[in-house]
């Protein structure tokens, strides 16, 4: 199988001195596509952190990260930000819905962002909804919905680009045990049936059975 | 609590920073308020007073019919009067007086008619006439030395040098005759008082006058002019003695002021207790207290209008407070979850709260005193207060001091009562908000407002105290009210927009709308930027709406640009030098009180005539007029259609007269001539010497005194020898000729019998032969009738009733429309007038029953009716082309004078009012500042609270610059609609707020009524401003918030 996502020699150290955390150290790691890999460790490990250099809402001191073929330590912020409407979608631990934006809506806020026409929008978040299994939610409000259905919703959001790797920090953390199980299922659902690759970060150890692969952090270091 | 108190300051020093500027505004504007309404408003009373004209400041004690003998007494007695009421101001006084009349058996007699003349003696004779021959009378003289009017002396043929015998004066008792020599002429000078004069400075009254002592109708010839000391000395009865008192009020202060006005108001009965019964009627009329009367209605009217800016401007400070209140409230939710968790109870919460709004306050105080005072002084040094001479440094007021204080406790407390109200969940606020709108609190402003809108509307037209409330409330109501109701114009078209973007493709402006739509947004914030919009352009409208009014006020007062009332008689070298003046159009205009027919309009409002030339209204005349029409259109019906042309008469020419007459009786004639002058119009009458009717050739005088003189019209009123005895039946045929310096036979001459006895002569004829014009009619000598036997010739025919335009209250007292025919006595002289013209108001006769005629047509109808007084008594300048033009004009001493823009200039910036346009002023300051508070507060506090959401985004791919246009966009979706809103508002107020709010200088109505004004260019700087303040505002708030929306955020977040 071939490498989705390849990270080599990454370090990330935040503040200088006595001082200073060193949040990531050498980290190298290779993910294949269509597979999901589950970081654990505790708080403070270094999963966000890495996660977020992954995404390219961080730059690495040193080291590269390719995503499908993009290097993602070498783009500049347009370009990381196309990485993350194109290639590499994010699922938030507090599920990050726009609140004044109802189910639909928010699902098509990448499609919107590729300028997709109206029609094919409504077609695919229809779509997308019936995936995650909201599609009588469509209208509702995140206030409106439950913590499961949130992030269910955040999960059709992070799929209606069609991308090739989804980075979920801890998704199943505001949520109780049954719902983040079967918050869980849904994305090994959606690896199984989409392709798609998954990078997500967790201390249940439930959740890490659903895993393809678990990689440990522990102090800022990968442990296979 | 104190220890939680100092780390809060630590902590969140940029709140606390905002609510002590928004409280220090509040009190700020409130005390600058308050040294404008008080410290200004007591600086404009004593400038009012110690740089008012001696007109403004003076007291006049009128005595009549003081006791003879007693004359000296009653004038010093008077004095020291005057002296205690003005105290402690020094005055100068000055005494006129004139005696009961007295017969004058040397003056020529008409028809039996008794001839009677009076004494007169004044202080300064010196400065008030100009010696034309002879010399000044001196005092101590036997006989009594008198001087006379030239025009008294030339009318009844005295010589200087001359002794004159009065006789015994017309009262029961009267002091014996008196003989005085004449010493010399003079001839009045403008402005003196001569109006005081029983025959007004005019030497004579040829027509039928009464001295009011009998009902007999007398010839009046005078006054012979004596030394005061020489006056009282002759045991006259004084049918007239006045003092004049001119006050020195430099360096007076309001209190000397209001003592010395207090005791002025008493002079009255002070005066009567004094003189006792030596006077028969006495009054004071005291100008200092008219004049601050006016000054304190004045102040009233401008301290009306800054309250109102006070309590706009406080009203926005503390709506500015429901906000940075309710973000502060936010800010420390977090903190008091926690510590109401640990136990702190809510009453410790009030107290902590209580403490630190208490300090603020206090520091707010502590700022706004300084800054207010500095504030307030700023304001002095800006036109029109600077212009006022009221321009002061800071000062601090015990009134200034209660204004701020009051200011800063009422903001702390609305301030206290937010932080105290316990935080409310967004999700609430929202629901809490419609609540808010639904609850009907801002139906029930409305409703307030409409009732303030009532009131303001149905003020009464005079002056009155009650409408001062009103006119506080009223406008805060009103924009409060309509900010309020704009809030629920908003949502629907944010709504409208929101369903727009639903449909559209990209993301970045869709989700603009969808933010700006369906979030949550403060009512507080949203009322403030509409309120502070509509306050703003309100304040740049009602300045704008003030000064317009005043300069309408000021068109109509004055009636045309310029205006110069003449003292006397308007005399033919007056319109050239006027003209070279001003560079301006010159015309001769009228403005005296009159009788139409029978009514006489009643006390307050008498009828007024105002005549000028017609055919050129369009240029001579302001004021507003309704829409559609023009004072050339209505001037266009008044004019004549014809010119008068006459004879030319070089300056200096002679023309002689001579004439027969048939019969025994000898026949004499005094030969008037009308010359007209040839630029202006302007007629002046020319006496000549009565000349028997014996064949002789006698020269007339000099009439024409200076170039482009025509002869228009000849009077002759021919009288038999008063010595001849007559026959029941004796008549004569008269025959006169008139020779000419070149051809009388240019225009087409008439002769008629003047009214109001036309048959006494028997057909008048004229006829014109090279140089000479004969006018010949038989005369009916004997008459029961007292009246005189006119022959004229013209070079006009009778022009029929004049056409006149009314004035609308004229109209409506007298139900009458075009067409109706009146008639308006003109002295004796009554004149037929058709109404061809209704106009809302007359120019220079704003607020009374006046009629606007030609003064042209007027004249020739009061001419062919015996009256060969031309009615002019003021010159009219149209575009005074020549700066300085008002003092030049003043400088030809004619009388006074008045300019339309020196009007309007004082209307707007005299002392008691100039307070109105820096408030307005600083009304548009606080609203654009407070509202560009109120964005940076809001949007600030919005970015912070979604800052993770701004991080989200970004972890979703959207890049900054998109961020920041979504931002922006949403921002501006909600700033944009509420700024139209507040324009419309502000808009709406200036139309129904604005006109009612502008008084008068006398605290009455304005005539006309004022209208709203919207200037565009001034408006659209202010939203200009506003508008890239607030939007650059934003950005800085936007960019910086975007750039910290990063991992860090979500890191948080998650």
């Amino acid at each position: 199988m071939t490498s989705l996502l390849s990270v080599r020699g990454v370090d990330r150290t935040f503040g200088q001195g006595p001082a200073a955390v060193h949040a990531l150290r050498d980290v190298s790691f290779d993910v294949e596509a269509g597979t999901m890999v589950a970081l654990v460790g505790r708080s403070g490990s270094g999963k966000t952190t890495l996660l977020n250099v992954v995404g390219g809402l961080d730059r690495p001191d040193t080291g590269t990260v390719v995503v499908d073929g993009t290097e993602v330590t070498g783009l500049d912020d347009d370009g990381l930000s196309k990485l993350r409407r194109e290639k590499a979608t994010y699922v938030f631990q507090t599920f990050g819905l726009i609140p004044v934006l109802s189910a639909a809506e928010n699902v098509g806020v990448p499609l919107r962002m590729a300028r997709v026409p109206l029609k094919e929008r409504e077609r695919r978040v229809e779509l997308l909804l019936d995936l995650v299994g909201l599609a009588d939610h469509a209208r509702h409000r995140p206030d409106e919905m439950s913590g499961g259905q949130q992030q269910r919703v955040a999960i059709a959001r992070a799929l209606a680009a069609s991308p090739k790797l989804l980075i979920a920090d801890e998704p199943t953390g505001q949520l109780d045990a049954e719902t983040g199980l079967a918050v869980m299922a849904l994305l090994r659902g959606v690896v199984e049936s989409e392709g798609v690759t998954v990078l997500l970060s967790t201390h249940d150890p439930v959740m890490m059975a659903l895993a393809d692969r678990v990689l440990r952090m522990h102090d800022g270091q990968v442990h296979a | 609590m104190l220890a939680l108190l100092v780390r809060r300051v630590r902590t969140q020093w940029p709140v606390l920073a905002a609510l002590l500027a928004l409280l220090a505004i509040g009190a700020t504007v409130a005390g600058a308020c308050a040294l404008l309404v008080t410290r200004t408003g007591e600086q404009a009373l004593e400038s009012v007073a110690t740089k008012g004209t001696a007109d403004e400041v003076k007291a006049t004690a009128y005595t009549v019919q003081v006791a003879p003998a007693r004359s000296a007494s009653v004038a010093a007695d008077t004095r020291a009067v005057l002296t205690e009421a003005f105290a402690p101001f020094p005055i100068s006084t000055s005494v006129r007086a004139s005696s009961r009349t007295r017969v004058l058996k040397s003056a020529p007699q008409a028809n039996g008619l008794p001839a009677e003349t009076y004494l007169s003696g004044m202080d300064g004779l010196e400065s008030r006439a100009a010696l034309v021959t002879g010399r000044w009378p001196r005092a101590g003289a036997a006989p009594v030395e008198s001087v006379l009017l030239e025009t008294t002396a030339r009318m009844l043929g005295i010589r200087v040098g001359q002794r004159v015998l009065l006789g015994q004066e017309k009262a029961f008792d009267g002091a014996p005759a008196v003989e005085v020599t004449v010493v010399g002429t003079v001839r009045p000078l403008p402005a003196t008082g001569w109006e005081r004069d029983t025959l007004g400075g005019i030497g004579y009254e040829v027509g039928f006058f009464s001295d009011g002592s009998s009902d007999q109708p007398v010839l009046a010839y005078g006054p012979f002019i004596v030394d005061l000391s020489d006056l009282f000395a002759t045991a006259s009865l004084m049918d007239r003695l006045e003092v004049v008192a001119v006050p020195d009020m430099r360096g007076a202060d309001v209190r000397e002021l209001n003592a010395a006005v207090s005791r002025l108001g008493d002079a009255d009965r002070l005066l009567a207790r004094r003189l006792g019964d030596r006077v028969s009627i006495h009054r004071v009329d005291a100008r200092l207290v008219v004049t601050m009367a006016q000054a304190r209605e004045q102040r009233r009217v401008a301290a009306a209008v800054v309250v109102a800016v006070a309590v706009l401007g406080c009203g926005l400070a503390a709506a500015a407070l429901v906000l940075a209140g309710r973000l502060t409230s936010e800010v420390r939710a977090d903190e008091t979850a926690l510590l109401s968790a640990l136990g702190v109870s809510r009453g410790q919460f009030a107290a902590a709260a209580g403490v630190e709004t208490a300090v603020l306050a206090v520091i707010a105080a502590l700022i706004a005193v300084p800054a207010s005072a500095a504030l307030h002084s700023a304001l002095t040094h800006l036109p029109p207060l600077a212009g006022a001479g009221l321009a002061t440094g800071p000062v601090v007021t015990a009134t200034q001091l209660a204004a701020v204080a009051g200011g800063a406790l009422a903001l702390a407390v609305v301030l206290a009562v937010l932080t105290i109200r316990p935080v409310v969940a967004p999700g609430e606020r929202h629901r809490r908000a419609e609540l808010v709108a639904r609850s009907g609190v801002d139906l029930l402003l409305v409703a307030f407002a409409a009732i303030g809108w009532w009131q303001l509307a149905g003020q009464p037209d005079v002056a009155t105290t009650r409408t001062d409330v009103v006119r506080v409330a009223a406008p805060a109501l009103i924009l409060t009210a309509g900010a309020a109701l704009a809030l629920r114009v908003v949502p629907p078209a944010l709504r409208g927009l929101d369903r727009l973007a639903r449909r559209a493709r990209g993301l970045v402006l869709p989700l603009a709308a969808f933010e700006a739509a369906r979030r949550p947004h403060a009512v507080a914030a949203g009322l403030l930027v509409s309120l502070a919009c509509a306050a703003g352009t309100f304040g740049v409208a009602f300045s704008a709406t003030w000064e317009r009014s005043q300069h309408d006020q000021a068109d109509l007062a004055v009636g045309t640009d310029l205006r110069a009332a003449v003292t006397g008689l308007a005399s033919a070298g007056d319109g050239p030098a006027i003209a070279a003046a001003t560079g301006g159009s010159v015309s001769p205009a009228a403005d005296r009180g009159v009788g139409i027919g029978q009514w006489t309009g009643g006390a307050a409002q008498p009828p007024r005539l105002v005549a000028t030339d017609m055919g050129r209204a369009g240029d001579l005349l302001r004021g507003r007029l309704p829409e559609g029409r023009s004072w050339s259109r209505v001037g266009a019906s008044l004019a004549p259609r014809d010119r008068v042309d006459g004879v030319a008469v070089p300056a200096g020419a002679a023309l002689t007269i001579s004439g027969t007459a048939t019969g025994d009786v000898p026949i004499l004639v005094s030969p008037r001539l009308v010359l007209q002058d040839s630029t202006t119009g302007l007629r002046s009458t020319c006496i000549g010497d009565r000349v028997l009717l014996d064949g002789a050739t006698h020269r007339l005088p000099d009439c024409a005194t200076t170039a482009g003189q025509q002869l228009v019209a000849i009077a002759l009123p021919i009288t038999p020898d008063p010595a001849a005895e007559l026959a029941e039946t004796a008549t004569t045929s008269v025959a006169v000729t008139v020779t000419m310096p070149g051809p009388a036979t240019g225009p087409a001459w008439t002769a008629t019998s003047t009214p109001p006895f036309e048959s006494q002569l028997s057909d008048p004829k004229v006829t014109a032969d090279g140089s000479r014009l004969t006018m010949s009619a038989g005369v009916q000598l004997v008459s029961s009738q007292a009246a005189a036997r006119t022959l004229m010739a013209s070079t006009f025919g009778d022009p029929g009733p004049v056409p006149v335009a009314i004035a609308a209250r004229v109209a409506d007292e007298l139900g009458i429309g075009r067409g109706a025919r009146l008639s308006m006595p003109m002295g004796i002289t009554p004149v037929p007038m058709a109404v061809a013209e209704i106009v809302p108001e007359v120019p220079a006769a704003p607020g009374t029953p006046a009629v606007l005629a030609d003064i042209d047509t007027l004249s020739r109808s009061l001419i062919l009716r015996g009256d060969l007084r031309y009615p002019a008594d003021a010159w009219w300048v149209a575009h005074p082309a020549r700066a300085g033009a008002a003092e030049r004009v003043t400088a030809l001493h004619l009388g006074q004078v008045t300019a339309r823009d020196a009007t309007a200039a004082r209307l707007i910036g005299s002392p008691p009012r100039a307070g109105v346009t820096p408030a307005l002023r600083l009304l548009v300051l606080v609203a654009a500042l407070l509202l560009l508070a109120d964005v940076i507060l809001h949007v600030s506090s919005d970015l912070r609270v979604r800052a993770v959401e701004v991080a989200r985004l970004r972890g979703l791919g959207v890049t900054r610059r998109e961020v920041r246009a979504m931002l922006l966009g949403q921002h501006a979706g909600v700033l944009l609609p509420l700024l139209i809103a507040g324009v419309l508002v502000g808009a709406l107020a200036t139309r129904i707020v604005a006109p009612p709010m502008v008084r008068a200088e006398t605290g009455a109505a304005p005539i006309p009524a004022a209208f709203g004004i919207w200037p565009w260019a001034a408006e659209a700087a202010f939203l200009g401003v506003v508008v890239v303040s607030c939007l650059l505002a934003l950005t800085v708030v936007v960019i910086a918030q975007t750039r910290r929306a990063d991992a860090a955020h979500l890191r948080v977040a998650t």
